[in-house]
């Protein structure tokens, strides 16, 4: 039996991915073989006649209100009961129920969310065997009501020819959970029964019967063969694809198979699959259409979140985070959600207005449920290092690449790996403890973590305290109220690597440690740090590691209570109130055993913040069903307002360096101090409304009109509509022979949405007060410039965005498919047009330009295996293509980016109508020199062989035009777009293994076609013998060494942005890698343990590249709003990722 | 159903509750101009953030300063490790894109605007106040100051005289001819002379008085070859210094000590910097410290400097020892330890760093208090000093044929340069009208102004720039000046692909 088992296996698989390619081609559909089947019929409830069939209102009970009810036949049959006062689809279902079945002295119990048993009154109600029907038709076979087949089997004649009784326990895979209400069917009849409140069955069937069917709703289906045993357990797995399954969107929730917009979500296993710093980390890879990249390796750092791309230039693309309805609340960590929703396209966000445009990230916190307190410890090590390190000239080669250009230098008699001196075995110790529970009327979560984290740099760490607390009451019988707290500290102490100017006073310690001679000490012979000799005398790296103190505290605390009142059967109220307060310090001190501290006596400064947010939101739901139409009406009104306050002191020249920042008054030069404060109020009528008609034909229609202070007297209003349709395709009746689908949606949607993420005041006219000032008689006396020209019209960005998707199921289900397609247009960017500069004024923020994000997104889940041996395969890939419509009068505008110590760099890249946000700009690289060559003229380029050689493009005619000829010079006018850091596509592919008691999780994620442009290259491969080199400096260019396309040694080399220094960002990388072991049951029991799982993991184990940097995932200068736009794929000696072990357990009592 | 309706009611009412705000901004910090101006104090505030820009490193605190010096035929690159901006400059191979321009370009254009902003608002507060007039005097020598050097820089640019309400307005206005610029400057001075005060009561010398403005515009006749009003404006700056509190150093070097820099009876017009205290957009950060000063070397009072703007050899060797004046314009021996025990010549400067000469010693000594390589420090520079004005009296004298008045301002400044540290030598000796006093008084500008950013300007007003580069006897040779060329900057790329309406371009670029 199990030979064949296994064959068949094969074979349906096979088949599934031929059908899977086919259909995905869009060929074959009419070839796939297929039997009709009779839909299901429903039964209406008529209210005219007063008594009914008990058996005939069950079933009505069952359709109107979605739920499962399980009970023995003979209970029902043949009793009748009084309907008169019972409103079925009005009155709560337990009420119903209640009314119902008190007539009969039978009594009900919630087993689980949409699910009871009835049984007697004087019986509990386990082990209720079910009888089942004679319908041979296709079990498997879907229709559009997810219930029926199951209620198909209910209400049937009794079998009783037994012969083998066998009975198990059913568990929850994820977290060994006994599951009460699991459907028990002996495979190819119709006998059957359910699983208990404590998970465990009974049932007798004929001894031919080989294999047991278990199903239970958002549970992925189990046959199971007997083999001749009385007891059978299985474990199931949540079935994450479930279309059943609920998901929260903007101001509601809507079944899966439902939705009409654009929606990824992401589950708490995968979020908490390995210790993520936080919940954006944890969604790295997880969703379709979701790019985040770390700004930089370093503990606490931000992380960059783009959906579908960046839809802006000057303002945020940052999407905005909605945690439990609240709008601009911090995440919670990745321990305490249940799960995040990705709102993609303009149907799911323009309930957002002017806010949606960059996407929403829902996220949905963990509550408790009723029944026995849980509780749940969690804890986890992981052991850290450095992702890759670069090949640095030692001594010897350093020595001689030196002399090439000084033919005087001299190497000091040190000898230091300065990659060694600075990372060490960082790790990280995370930790939750919860207990969740409820009772009747109350429902609470409580959990607590603690993140700790030594960085791989020394003296880096990063560590994060938290609380949450989620409490539900009923506080009556149609009045529910809860209070949602969440109370983080953070405490970063960081390590300088983003530097700008990385000039003597401010050099960052991975630039310094590659850039630092190996012949270097780390100390003098006086005990002083050395300083670098060959450029800037900047500090060293072992002395900016350790010396330099860079410390960031900062409390968070939130809290978001809200009511919910039934005001009519069909009609709810909901207000809640969030408000959060962020207060933040940050302290740095350069002492005087660095430069920068040294000239001026130790350097001190403190700055601190303080940020709140207050938000009430009270809108009305109507819900209600009309025979075949569906309707849900939401509507409300919002407020929104948030204050910003910050303040700042410095000192310098202070007595000791002991009292670090914290006694400022004791230096003897005081600084400029700085505050500022800022505000703005958002107020908002929002409203959507949901059609269904025959869960076939779904309409939404979202309005939002949102009020901003932000933005200019004559135009603080504006109005943001969408609409949305899909068409569940599967359900129609020449789908019905089409096998292998077991679900078809089509969904389109179009609407725009706006961007308002602009600082306050920007649309007055200033005198800048602030910062400014001027020296008489050597103090500073006040002083103001004109700074800022008024735009009176300043308005909102809007996006336009058109999406078209396809929803799929196949083979019940075990394979979905989600496609996407959509184009978003960007207009009126908010945009900080140049102007005269002979004006004075710099630019004027000025809503012009355009922007277009289009693209393509692909979900696929699959159970390959299921069984005994699971196999879960998750698979997602977008591709987004960015690109610049419009720009100013269509000129280009250049900026740049490399570090502030790069001088003479310039410019680095361009805005230009037709490219893409962020393309590199320069030179085109071809090579060096040789003894021979016709050099190319232009001042400041080389002229000599082993010299680098510039392409000659362009050329100006007399009126200053570009020609596009080469004109036998090299200039300015020879740049060109050299690179492109968006990439082509990217993907994560998350595959969960299971058998028996264990699972392997193996997760990729990948970026494909990015370009990079490379200043840690840059700046150590030039070849001017300013500082150390990678080792491709051994095949520099000399009179031996020729044929190569690296330069000789120049001191007097120019730094030139060209392709040389433009590299594929393309990798794969195996992101987590771990193997979990589930303590059995039995042994658990014995210890009255509720579940132990212990696991071994590895993040970023494996990385496939062809980039020669350390790292392709690494971003230079690319926080805030404008440079997080437009500066991507920009690696300077970044604070790198690291690869961690992890060992860790789950335990719940 | 009543009961439903109240259920209602309450409800409207909950949601209407939330929705009173006029989303009107009311920025605490910030301060509109409109409202801005009621105070003649108020007007004095904008004039100071004038002085805030002039102070910037985009300007006096080393783009423009910096420029002037390279160009110049003493002061070359030392550190060929330097920006291409900067050796563009001094190299006569600059492109319009080039760094220093489209820095300096615009802050100078800020400046202007600034001025524009405090001569209208003292016009709201009302002129008839005498204190009010002026200020509206003082604010006028700041756009004529500005206007100087970029006309000077540049040769036609656009000319804005007025406050600018809509960038839009001024999108297609033309330059404004080189000559035409010049008389305006001429009339703002003219008008700031006739109103200013002779003195500060704070005695500051970083802000104009009339004794300023008549000095800059004995500078512009100069420099247009009016030849009578430029002696009769420095005359009349000469016979009235104590009015203004003018006078000579007795000893040079004090000139260059930054801790003890403010209110020199010498100071005619300077720029004020403190120590560490720098705006967000570089007011009050000067460089020119580190930037002349020596790679990899230490002194009493500094670490090391950048090596960047380093006299060529040849400027030194000429130079007559004996002169006291070059003893202080230069360093030509420090110390290679931080200890300071360890005393170099200057044939060991900057090891790796390609200029072993003496480096310049005027702003890197003594630079007052600093963030440790004499950046950002207390140093005041010099814009106009009292040796200026007698050294121009001396050249329009010359010109005007009135030798004997020119040789005795010259000897004034020789007598000073006499005193070494206190104690008098016979070098220089006085000129007798026996010399070509035209040549005297353009060395004795050379020497005295040396690295003040003077030179590049007498290069040009003298049109000799062929000679002191590519002439025999040149100090820094570049032999690809081109007279067609270079005696203007290009103007900013950036601004002409955004500004048609400026174009052509200066010749040559």
């Amino acid at each position: 039996m199990s030979n064949t088992k296994t064959t068949s296996m094969k074979n349906l698989l096979l088949s599934q991915w031929v059908g899977v390619i086919l259909l995905m081609t869009g060929v074959g559909l009419g070839t796939v073989n297929a039997q009709p089947i009779a839909s299901a019929a429903t039964y209406h409830y008529s209210q005219g006649e007063q008594w009914q069939p008990l058996q005939t209102v069950l079933q009505s009970v069952q359709d109107n209100y979605k739920v499962y009810l399980n009970y023995k036949t003979s209970l029902v049959q043949g009793k009748e009961v009084n309907v008169k006062k019972i409103k079925i689809g009005k009155n709560q279902v337990e009420d119903v129920l209640q009314k119902v079945l008190v007539q009969h002295q039978l009594s009900f119990e919630k087993l689980k969310d949409n699910y009871y048993v009835i049984y007697q009154s004087s019986q509990l109600p386990s082990l209720v065997p079910l009888d089942l029907n004679n319908e041979t038709k296709k079990e498997e076979k879907r229709s559009s009501n997810p219930l029926s087949n199951i209620e198909r089997r209910w209400n049937q004649q009794p079998v009783f020819n037994l012969e083998q009784t066998i009975r198990g326990t059913v568990t929850d895979l994820e977290n060994n959970e006994p599951l009460p209400g699991v459907n028990v069917l002996a495979k190819g009849t119709t006998t059957g029964t359910v699983t208990d409140v404590d998970g465990n069955y009974r049932l007798t069937v004929g001894d031919d019967i080989t294999t047991l069917v278990f199903s239970s709703v958002g549970y992925l289906s189990e046959e199971v063969e007997i083999n001749g045993r009385n007891i059978v357990n299985l474990s199931l797995s949540p079935d994450i694809q479930s279309l059943e399954e609920v998901v929260v969107v903007g101001y509601g929730a809507v079944k899966k198979s439902d939705l009409t917009g654009s929606v990824s979500s992401v589950k708490a296993e995968e979020l908490t699959a390995y210790p993520a710093i936080g919940a954006v980390q944890a969604l790295q890879g997880r969703a379709a259409g979701v790019q985040i990249t770390a700004n930089n390796g370093e503990p606490g750092a931000d992380f960059k979140v783009r959906v579908r791309g960046g839809t802006s230039i000057n303002a945020s693309s940052d999407p905005i985070y909605v945690v439990d309805g609240f709008v601009g609340a911090a995440l919670p960590p990745p321990e305490d959600i249940e799960s995040i929703e990705v709102l993609k396209d303009a149907s799911a966000t323009a309930i957002y207005g002017s806010r949606g445009a960059n996407g929403v990230i829902m996220v949905t916190t963990k509550r408790g449920s009723k029944g026995q307190a849980k509780i749940d410890f969690n804890a986890s090590y992981s052991l850290q290092n450095e992702i890759n390190r670069l090949d640095l000239l030692n001594k010897e080669q350093f020595t001689e690449y030196i002399q090439d250009t000084n033919p005087d230098f001299t190497p000091l008699d040190g000898n230091t790996d300065w990659q060694d001196e600075i990372f060490q075995t960082g790790n990280i110790q995370n930790y939750q403890l919860g207990i969740s529970g409820g009772a009747d009327n109350l429902s609470y979560y409580l959990s607590g973590t603690y993140f700790d984290q030594e960085g791989i740099i020394i003296n880096s760490g990063f560590r994060r305290y938290s609380i949450t607390s989620n409490i539900e009451i009923q506080a009556a019988e149609k009045f529910k109220v809860g209070l949602n707290l969440f109370a983080r500290r953070t405490q970063q102490d960081g390590a300088r690597t983003q530097e700008n100017s990385g000039g003597a006073n401010n050099s960052g310690v991975v630039a310094a440690a590659f850039k630092f001679g190996p012949d270097q000490p780390i100390r003098d012979a006086n005990g002083n740090y050395t300083l670098a000799r060959l450029s800037d005398a900047h500090d060293n790296a072992v002395a900016v590691a350790t010396e330099y103190i860079d410390e960031n505290v900062t409390d968070r605390f939130q809290g978001n209570l809200f009511a919910e009142y039934q005001i009519f059967d069909d009609l709810s109220f909901r207000t809640t109130l969030g408000a959060s307060s962020n207060n933040g310090r940050t302290g740095q001190y350069t002492p005087t055993t660095l430069q920068g501290g040294a000239g001026v006596g130790g350097d001190g400064r403190v700055n601190g913040s303080k940020n709140s947010l207050l938000l009430n939101e009270n809108y009305l739901t109507y819900s209600k069903e009309f025979g075949v139409h569906n309707l849900t009406v939401m509507g409300g009104y919002s407020y929104q307002v948030s204050r910003n306050e910050n303040w700042s002191g410095r000192s310098q020249s202070f007595p000791t360096d002991a009292g670090l920042y914290w006694n400022l008054g004791a230096g003897s030069v005081f600084q400029r101090p700085g505050s500022e404060f800022s505000e703005w109020e958002l107020a908002s009528w929002y409203g959507r409304v949901n059609y269904t008609l025959n869960d076939k034909y779904l309409l939404t229609l979202n309005a939002r009109y949102d009020g901003s202070s932000v933005f200019s007297e004559n135009n603080k209003w504006a109005f943001f509509p969408s609409g949305a349709f899909a068409w569940n395709m599967g359900d129609e009746g020449f789908m019905q022979n089409i096998e292998p689908v077991s679900f078809w949606k089509w969904r389109v949607s179009y609407g725009v949405t706006g961007n308002r993420a602009i600082n306050p005041y920007q649309t007055l006219a200033a005198l800048r007060a602030i910062d400014v000032l001027a020296i008489e008689n050597g103090v500073p006396v006040n002083a103001i410039t004109i700074d800022n020209v008024a735009n009176e019209n300043l308005s909102w960005e809007s996006t336009a965005q058109l999406d078209i998707g396809v929803d799929i199921g196949l083979f019940n289900d075990r394979i979905n498919v989600n496609m996407d397609y959509y184009n978003m247009v960007t207009s009126d960017l908010l945009f900080e047009l140049p102007l005269p500069e002979y004006s004075g004024y710099p630019f004027q923020l000025t809503n012009i330009g355009k922007v277009e994000n289009r693209g393509f997104e692909l979900t696929l889940n699959s159970r390959n295996i299921s069984g005994e041996f699971i196999w879960d395969m998750g698979f997602n890939v977008s591709a987004n293509r960015n690109k610049i419509l419009e720009l100013p009068d269509g000129n280009d505008i250049l900026y740049r980016s490399g570090p502030g110590h790069m001088v003479g760099l310039g410019d680095t890249q361009i805005l230009r109508e037709g490219e893409p946000v962020g393309v590199f700009y320069g030179w085109i690289y071809d090579g060096v020199y040789q003894e021979g060559d016709d050099f190319i003229e232009g001042g400041g380029f080389e002229q000599e062989a082993g010299g680098e050689r510039f392409r000659d493009i362009d050329s100006r005619d007399e009126n200053g035009e570009l020609t596009g000829v080469p004109d036998g010079q090299l200039n300015n006018d020879d740049r060109t777009v050299i690179g492109d850091p968006q990439p082509d596509f990217i993907w994560g592919f998350n595959n969960d293994f299971r058998w028996k008691g264990f699972d392997l999780n193996v997760f990729f994620q990948a970026s494909q076609g990015n370009e990079i442009f490379n200043y840690t290259l840059m700046e150590l491969d030039l070849m001017a013998g300013r500082n150390n080199a990678t080792t491709a400096a051994l095949d520099r260019w000399t009179p031996t060494n020729t044929n190569t396309d690296i330069p000789k040694a120049s001191g007097g080399r120019a730094r030139r942005a060209s392709t040389r220094w433009i590299q594929d960002g393309s990798f794969i990388r195996l992101k987590n890698l771990a193997l979990g072991y589930n303590i059995p049951k039995v042994i658990l029991d014995r210890l009255n343990i509720r579940k132990l799982r212990v696991y071994v993991s590895a993040q970023n184990l494996l990385t496939f590249t062809d980039y020669e940097g350390y790292d392709p995932e690494v971003n230079y200068r690319s926080s805030g709003a404008t440079n997080s736009n437009r500066n991507l794929g920009l690696d300077y000696a970044s604070y790198p990722n690291a690869k961690s072990y992890t060992f860790g357990i789950n335990l719940g009592f | 159903m009543k009961y439903s309706i109240n259920k209602s009611f309450l409800l409207g009412l909950l949601v209407t509750f939330f929705s009173c705000t006029d989303l009107a901004e009311e920025p605490v910090g910030l301060l509109a101009p409109e409202a801005f101006f009621n105070t003649a104090s108020d007007v004095q505030t904008v004039i100071m953030g004038t002085y805030a820009d002039i102070a910037s490193e985009q300007f006096y605190g080393r783009k423009l300063v910096l420029s002037l010096q390279l160009r110049s035929d003493m002061c070359d690159i030392g550190d060929r490790n330097t920006p291409a901006r900067r050796q563009q400059v001094n190299d006569f191979n600059m492109d319009s894109n080039n760094g220093m321009i489209t820095a300096f370009w615009p802050r100078a254009y800020r400046i202007i605007g600034t001025a524009n902003a405090a001569i209208a608002g003292a016009d709201i507060v009302g002129t008839e106040d005498e204190a009010v007039m002026v200020l509206k005097a003082e604010a006028t020598f700041i756009r004529a100051f500005v206007y100087y050097h970029l006309v000077r820089v540049f040769g036609d640019i656009p000319y804005i005289d007025f406050t600018i309400a809509n960038p839009d307005d001024v999108k297609d206005i033309a330059k404004t001819p080189e000559a035409e610029v010049y008389q305006r400057i001429i009339a703002d001075l003219e008008f700031a002379k006739a109103n200013l005060v002779d003195a500060h009561s704070s005695g500051a010398r970083s802000r104009a008085t009339a004794g300023t403005a008549a000095s800059y515009l004995a500078s512009v006749h100069l420099t247009l070859g009016n030849d009578q009003q430029a002696y009769d404006e420095a005359k009349f700056v000469i016979d009235n210094k104590d009015r203004f509190g003018y006078g000579l150093m007795e000893d040079f070097a004090e000139l260059y000590d930054g801790f003890n820099a403010d209110g020199l009876a010498e100071h005619i017009f300077m720029v004020d910097f403190a120590a560490g205290l720098n705006g967000t957009s570089s007011q009050g950060t000067d460089w020119m410290g580190p930037i002349t000063g020596i790679r990899s070397v230490f002194l009493p009072n500094t670490n090391a400097g950048w090596s960047v703007s380093v006299p060529a050899f040849t400027v030194f060797e000429t130079w007559d020892d004996r002169d006291y004046r070059k003893e202080v314009s230069f360093i030509d021996s420090a110390f290679a330890d931080a200890e300071l025990t360890q005393p170099i010549g200057y044939e060991e400067f900057a090891p790796n760093h390609g200029s072993p000469r003496p480096h310049i010693g005027k702003y890197f000594r003594l630079a007052g208090n600093h963030r440790g390589d004499s950046g950002q420090s207390d140093n005041n520079y010099s814009a106009f000093r009292y040796a200026e004005i007698l050294l121009i009296a001396a050249e329009a004298a010359i010109n005007l044929g009135r030798n004997d008045e020119a040789a005795g301002y010259i000897n004034q400044i020789r007598a000073r340069a006499r005193n070494w540290n206190g104690t008098m030598t016979d070098f220089p000796p006085d000129v007798t009208v026996a010399e070509d006093l035209t040549q005297v008084v353009r060395e004795e500008r050379r020497l005295e102004l040396a690295f003040e950013y003077k030179r590049w300007y007498d290069i040009k007003r003298w049109q000799i720039g062929s000679e002191v580069f590519t002439g025999a006897n040149s100090l820094e040779p570049h032999d690809n000046f081109d007279a067609s060329r270079d005696y203007f900057f290009p103007l900013p790329q950036d601004e002409l692909d955004r500004n048609a309406n400026l174009l052509p371009q200066n010749p040559g670029y």
